[in-house]
């Protein structure tokens, strides 16, 4: 049915499927030529990045059901553990988080209103932060380094010696049993999320010098779009991390 | 999908259905507003985790992260100003990850209370009798136990 009407639209603008040069003002340079109108090029991948976004959505789902299964059979194990995460730490990567989201929403608004300067501004502070949250993911991690906990056999072995054998009464906290699967799931889940940031300052980078190049105007910002939507997911995914894994209890 | 969209944002902003992209534009001050509600939240949330309420302390962290993600789908990626189609993609996906978790969990969380077979009579969570299992044997042989048996409140004091 869309379909349909999408067609019917272009046909009317096209004529009798007459050759696209012949209107060269419907299809303006942003325009791929297998596109009828600048909408249904636009819908169409904001189509396309809801698809990813789901497909992301159910690959993180993976994380979150480990998560749950091993929170329902060891709770007390995950209560301590949480305690040992830094709590300013986390809530402040939250805030630096939303805030980022912000400012690649406040990105998306100026590439709308057509405001080249404001848009590359918003864009970089959106980077900018995307670079504090890993500097501070960094400390933290490197204090669970330090402190020996470390996911899976490598647990309670500290830092500097990765490759030697894993001493049996080594100086680790007074940990319940299982501590080990709590900072197995702590370091996939913080490092898929951090995979995600590390990817998400490369691809505002790219959007940021294509803005600079002049590739978007109010009636073309679809890559700003759509890049926003992909860091407004990593935010999303932080949001749950963060109370699931710092404030239990 | 596409008629939709545009025949409403021609409602709304009149512009004529003229294949253009007329995307819907919110004040700068609604996205302030936006973010301060979701940093209101997360104060909230932090709140929240210091104060003892058992199995609810859980169940208000995912209520309130599950507001902070609403605000950001709905207005930061305008899902409410956007093609349907989409959000009912977005929905679609939250509804796959319920199942994912109704059934795995109703699996994990319920081992070791039906299936006598195996010497899993018990909670695998607290060690306790589950009804309908075998009774226990005088002497049990903890190490022939499948894992999560011995696991959760005894072992870990």
């Amino acid at each position: 049915m869309s379909t349909e009407a999408a067609t019917e639209v272009a046909s009317s603008e096209h004529g009798d499927g007459a050759g696209h040069d012949d209107h060269a003002h419907a299809h303006p340079k942003f325009l791929a030529h297998h596109f009828d109108t600048p909408l249904q090029q636009f819908e169409t991948a904001k189509l396309g990045m809801w698809a990813f976004l789901a497909q992301e959505l159910l690959f993180f789902s993976g994380l979150f059901v480990a998560y749950g299964i091993y929170r329902s059979w060891y709770p007390e194990t995950f209560a301590v553990c949480s305690h040992l995460l830094s709590r300013p730490m986390g809530g402040g990567n939250t805030i630096v988080l939303l805030f980022s989201s912000w400012t690649a929403a406040m990105a998306v608004r100026a590439a709308q209103l057509g405001q080249k300067k404001n848009t590359s501004r918003f864009l970089l502070v959106t980077i900018f932060c995307a670079f504090i949250f890993l500097f501070i993911k960094y400390l933290e991690w490197g204090h669970k380094f330090h402190e020996g906990l470390l996911p899976g056999h490598y647990f309670g072995h500290q830092y500097g010696g990765f490759f030697g054998a894993i001493p049996a009464d080594a100086e680790v906290p007074d940990l319940p049993a299982k501590a080990h699967i709590f900072f197995g799931i702590y370091f996939i889940m913080t490092g898929v999320h951090a995979l995600h940031v590390i990817v998400g300052i490369g691809v505002l980078i790219w959007i940021w010098r294509r803005n600079e190049r002049g590739d978007f105007s109010k009636e073309y910002f679809t890559a700003v779009d759509l890049a926003a939507l992909y860091w407004h997911l990593v935010d999303l995914i932080w949001i749950y991390l963060f109370p699931l894994l710092y404030l239990i209890d | 999908m596409s008629e939709i969209v545009s025949t409403n944002q021609a409602e709304i902003h009149e512009h004529p259905d003229d294949g253009a992209v007329h995307a819907h534009i919110s004040p700068w001050q609604f996205y302030v507003k936006i973010f301060l509600g979701l940093v209101c939240l997360t104060l909230l949330t932090i709140g929240v985790a210091y104060i003892h309420l058992g199995k609810l302390n859980l169940i208000v962290a995912i209520v309130i992260a599950t507001l902070k993600a609403s605000l950001v789908v709905t207005f930061f990626m305008h899902l409410k100003y956007d093609n349907k189609f989409n959000a009912l993609m977005f929905l679609s996906a939250l509804l796959f990850i319920g199942i994912f978790f109704a059934y795995t969990m109703n699996d994990t969380d319920h081992r070791g209370q039906i299936d006598s077979a195996q010497g899993t009579e018990r909670y695998s969570g607290n060690g306790k009798m589950a009804p309908g299992g075998e009774q226990p044997l005088e002497h049990e042989d903890d190490s022939k136990m499948p894992m999560h048996r011995t696991v959760g409140g005894s072992e870990t004091k």
